[in-house]
């Protein structure tokens, strides 16, 4: 008997060690998160959303599956876009409702939060719209004509003005109609073409203080004039070059190499490359996508355009030298540099005469027209980076009507621009240089990683197949939650620290065996929460800390009853037999009431859930220890006291014990 | 030593009827200050690095957005609670933007807690908690009567239940009462938590009758032909320093979280703690000295 209780016993004694000193070392700490508990968000901070479902335009069959379809988008939204490692996602129905939980812990920044859940990125692609509004009816057309007549006869007179030798900077202060310019005698200070490319390349011909003999047209109007002074701008650098790429390098799609077979294949074309040969191997090796085609030819670029590893290599080198093997995230590099140049600037003054287009009388409705592909069409988003710039770049891949329409769209806008439009506001205007029939196409806005991350996440995860509309929401900020969390960690040691005093104090030995029990049952139900999972709340800690109280009332009813027996001159052992029988379905009675509380509590739902789970573990876990530990401890410790009973330790002693007792005991 | 309990039962059970009446007119009158968990609305709380500004002027901030029955407390050195009515997300974050831009220019303002619950949900939490205190009350009274049907004379089973079902009325009343009261010069509001803790004290007050209704059902199984009160009395005297101590042991930690356990769950834990004292006292002077009436009045009506 003995051999078998300290056998039951000491395994408990070494695991309580353990889980106590483990569980111990948690509570002592206020980070417990890192510890793996699982925190409600009232003591970690985060934000508890409920959301409602309008399923009114789906059929009651189809209603759940939406649902679940919906709660599908938000989990990958909120997993993806927020980074939020646990959310707890779930649907229930209330009545005929259907609601959608969003449980975020840790998460700060819930404004974002609920941007990210609830609203669908509307991509759009939109094309220059140039057609008015409507055709110019006969008046308006004769008004136009007749404006630019003027306009026209406005320029020629200005013209034969400064033939006949008038002064450039008095006819621009009687012809020009350049607000910004005409009284500071036409200058427009030094350009460059991308601002204004007629004036600029007509600069690029003339000499200073030329005056040009006919009008330049531009799209505001007619101009006339004259060139003050250049200047060098930045240096340019024209270069091609040979990129092998290597598995885990960026971009690296059918990464043919890894990073040492790279090198090696970069070191053998280095031999090999010359000035002559160098486009054909790098249209016969090269792993960027296009250089069959384009022999590698970056063409001008000026400084902070390329990745700095890059342009570190190239700047400085003489022209028509090849540089590398060069490391860049993409891969390695052996790069050839064709041309440097300083960008020309010109000082240029003029004459602006205004003139008149069908969209100045009737301006188009939009400046940018829809053409039907939309993020509908989308078989794939990613972040990728620019293999020049090093720019970070969301990668879109169209499925076939997409790749379809995607075509078409480029086919007739060559030379134009087309506007890439998220959420109603445009992100990225690209020029399309030729028609794209691949379906595959890049927004270069001027994206942080993480910002190009969540629009590829966002446009992955696709539409709601529901609207959903927020109902509930409980926010807690995260110092809010640690101070919770270490006021009720403190009054829990306080509370612990208290009841095993009196435990202690008053049934004295039992007392001990308590209290050891006690320690047990705190380890046993805090693994518990563990293994299973269960969510620590504010609430959660106090049915804990109440469960401890209740948990000591197992053994106050046995003690008392012990004590009783006790009296009656029972010896020890049997005492001790009888008083857990006889409390027994006092214990089982109480707790059951207990349960059937918690029960519905925990169907309540809430708050309520918390507390219930963490108060009928604690009794489940009670019943267990306060009865069969401590048992097994008291069977154990009973014959260290081997008069058969009653010492000094014990409540009642009864010293003089007659020898019927003993006849009882046998 | 034994005290009798029962011989001076009528004046524990006037006391007892009296709290319970006065609790009932604290009811009435009063009535539970419901929170924005039933009703719906919001709670927005938010703290000052210094300098929290007047309640006028931050109520004066919020009719300025149009919302009106806001009701602004102070709570803590630094911080306020506001309650308003249901806000969206963009109304949150009006409210905010205004809150910062009206007092928190030269000071910073951290929001530490918003809940905001729609009509939709409060209602079903409102039925939930109706169907729970009704459920819960039901489960019990069944599984008393279950518990109790080998004893069957010389007091029925059901009306041990039924005993238990009183006392415990008691105790949901006290607590009620107490927070009609608390409501009603403090703002103290009932929640989803105080729904809890009633539910709880339901549970842990029958829990501590059925203990001294177990000790008077064993006594009477062993000697039969004493009186039917010295019975009651017996049970209750060898119980008492188990009731006692039991809800020493379950206040304690209750105490010092109250105490020390912060603001949220402050009144949660006080609800409990005045359930489970009350629980405690109900079983003692309230269920036994029941017993004892109704076991007289059946014989009188033999």
């Amino acid at each position: 008997m003995l051999i078998v209780c300290s056998a039951i016993v000491l395994p408990g004694q070494i695991n309580r060690g353990i889980d106590f000193v483990n569980n111990k070392a948690n509570l002592g700490l206020p980070k417990l998160p890192s510890n793996g508990f699982n925190l409600g968000l009232d003591l970690q901070g985060g934000a508890h959303l409920i959301y409602q479902a309008k399923t009114d335009a789906i059929e009651g069959k189809d209603r759940a599956s939406a649902v679940e379809g919906v709660r599908d988008v938000i989990e990958r939204r909120v997993r993806g876009g927020l980074g939020v490692a646990e959310p707890l996602v779930q649907t229930t129905q209330v009545g005929g409702d259907y609601r959608i939980i969003v449980e975020l812990p840790g998460v700060t920044d819930v404004n974002q939060a609920i941007k990210m859940i609830g609203e669908t990125p509307v991509l759009e692609f939109k094309e220059e719209n140039n057609t008015p509004q409507r055709d110019l009816t006969a008046e308006e057309q004769k008004q136009l004509t007749d404006f630019n007549k003027a306009a026209l006869t406005k320029v020629n007179q200005a013209l034969a003005d400064l033939k006949k030798g008038t002064d450039f900077a008095t006819a621009v202060t009687k012809y020009s109609e350049d607000d910004s310019t005409k009284n500071n005698v036409g200058d427009l200070g030094f350009i460059n073409g991308d601002i204004y490319p007629e004036i600029y390349n007509w600069a690029k011909t003339a000499k200073d203080g030329e005056v040009s003999q006919k009008f330049v047209s531009s799209t505001t109007g007619y101009n006339i004039l004259k060139r003050i002074a250049q200047k060098d701008g930045d240096k340019q650098v024209s270069a091609s070059h040979i990129l092998i790429c290597y598995m885990g390098a960026s971009n690296c799609d059918n990464a043919k190499y890894t990073k040492a077979e790279a090198l090696t294949k970069i070191t053998e074309l280095k031999k090999t490359a010359t000035i002559q040969n160098f486009a054909q191997l790098a249209k016969d090796n090269s792993t960027e996508p296009g250089a069959a085609q384009s022999g590698g030819v970056l063409g001008y670029f000026k400084q902070g355009q390329m990745v700095k590893a890059f342009e570190d290599a190239v700047w400085n080198v003489p022209v028509s030298t090849i540089v590398g093997p060069v490391e860049t995230d993409f891969g390695y590099h052996l790069i050839y540099k064709t041309g440097e140049q300083q960008e020309k600037l010109y000082d240029v003054a003029r004459i602006l005469v205004k003139t008149k287009t069908a969209t100045d009388i009737v301006p188009p409705q939009e400046q940018w027209k829809d053409t039907g592909l939309s993020g509908k069409q989308l078989k794939r988003a990613e972040v990728s980076q620019n293999n020049t710039t090093g720019d970070v770049q969301v990668s879109l891949q169209f499925d076939d009507s997409g790749t379809k329409l995607f075509g078409d769209i480029t086919t007739r806008n060559v030379g134009k621009q087309v506007a890439i439009f998220l959420d109603g506001s445009p992100i990225s205007v690209p020029r399309v240089d030729e028609p794209i029939t691949s379906g595959s196409a890049v927004i270069s806005g001027s994206f942080t990683l993480s910002e190009a991350k969540l629009l590829s996440q966002r446009l992955n995860s696709g539409a709601l197949p529901v609207p959903v509309e927020l109902i509930s929401q409980q926010k807690v900020d995260a110092t809010l939650g640690s101070d919770s969390l270490v006021k009720s960690i403190y009054a829990g040691i306080i509370g612990f620290i208290a009841v095993i005093l009196f435990m202690i104090l008053y049934y004295r030995l039992p007392g001990i065996v308590a209290v050891v029990a006690l320690c047990l049952y705190s380890a046993l139900s805090l693994a518990l929460f563990k293994l299973i999972g269960v969510t620590l709340t504010l609430s959660g800690v106090a049915g804990f800390i109440l469960s401890v109280g209740m948990a000591v009332d197992a053994n106050v009813l046995i003690f008392e009853r012990l004590k009783e027996e006790l009296r009656l001159r029972k010896s020890l052992r049997g005492a001790m037999e009888e008083a857990f029988v006889r409390s027994w379905p006092s214990i089982r009675d109480s707790n059951i009431t207990t349960l059937i509380s918690c029960v519905f509590l925990i169907w309540l739902g809430s708050q309520a859930r918390g507390f219930a789970v963490t108060l009928s573990i604690g009794v489940l876990v009670s019943m267990f220890t306060a009865i069969t530990i401590t048992r097994t401890l008291m069977r154990w410790i009973a014959p260290w006291f081997n008069e058969y009973g009653n010492w000094m330790f014990w409540g009642h002693q009864k010293p003089e014990v007659q020898p019927e007792t003993e006849l009882v005991k046998k | 030593m034994t005290i009798p309990f029962i011989k001076y039962s009528r004046f524990w059970l006037f006391l007892s009827a009296a709290v319970a009446i006065v609790s009932i007119v604290f009811l009435v009158i009063w009535g539970l200050k419901p929170g924005i968990d039933f009703t719906g609305g919001s709670l927005l709380e938010v703290t000052f690095e210094k300098n929290r500004p007047a309640l006028d002027k931050v109520e004066g901030t919020f009719s300025e957005l149009g919302l009106k029955n806001t009701i602004i407390q102070k709570t803590g050195d630094t911080s306020l609670i506001v309650r308003t009515n249901f806000l969206t997300e963009d109304q949150h974050q009006l409210v905010l933007r205004q809150l910062r831009s009206n007092f928190a220019t030269d000071n910073t303002m951290r929001e530490d807690r918003f809940e905001t619950i729609g009509s939709s949900v409060s209602t079903q939490l409102r039925t939930r908690a109706l169907w729970a205190i009704i459920l819960v009350n039901l489960g019990i009274i069944l599984y008393v009567a279950y518990a109790f049907r080998q004893v069957s004379r010389p007091v029925a089973s059901w009306k041990y239940g039924l005993l238990a079902i009183i006392a415990l009325i008691h105790d949901v009343l006290l607590v009620m009462g107490v927070f009609a009261l608390l409501g009603h010069y403090f703002g103290v509001e009932v929640d989803i938590a105080f729904v809890v803790a009633l539910l709880t004290v339901l549970g842990y007050s029958v829990n501590d009758t059925i203990v001294v209704y177990d000790r008077v059902r064993e006594n009477l199984l062993r000697h039969n032909n004493e009186n039917f009160g010295d019975t009651v009395n017996a049970g209750l005297n060898q119980t008492l320093m188990r009731s006692i101590n039991t809800t020493m042991k379950t206040t304690l930690p209750l105490f010092a979280l109250f105490f020390f356990g912060g603001m949220t769950i402050h009144y949660f834990v006080l609800a409990l703690i005045i359930g489970i004292i009350s629980g405690a006292y109900s079983s003692i002077f309230i269920a036994s000295p029941l017993l004892v009436y109704v076991e007289k009045w059946q014989r009188k009506n033999a």
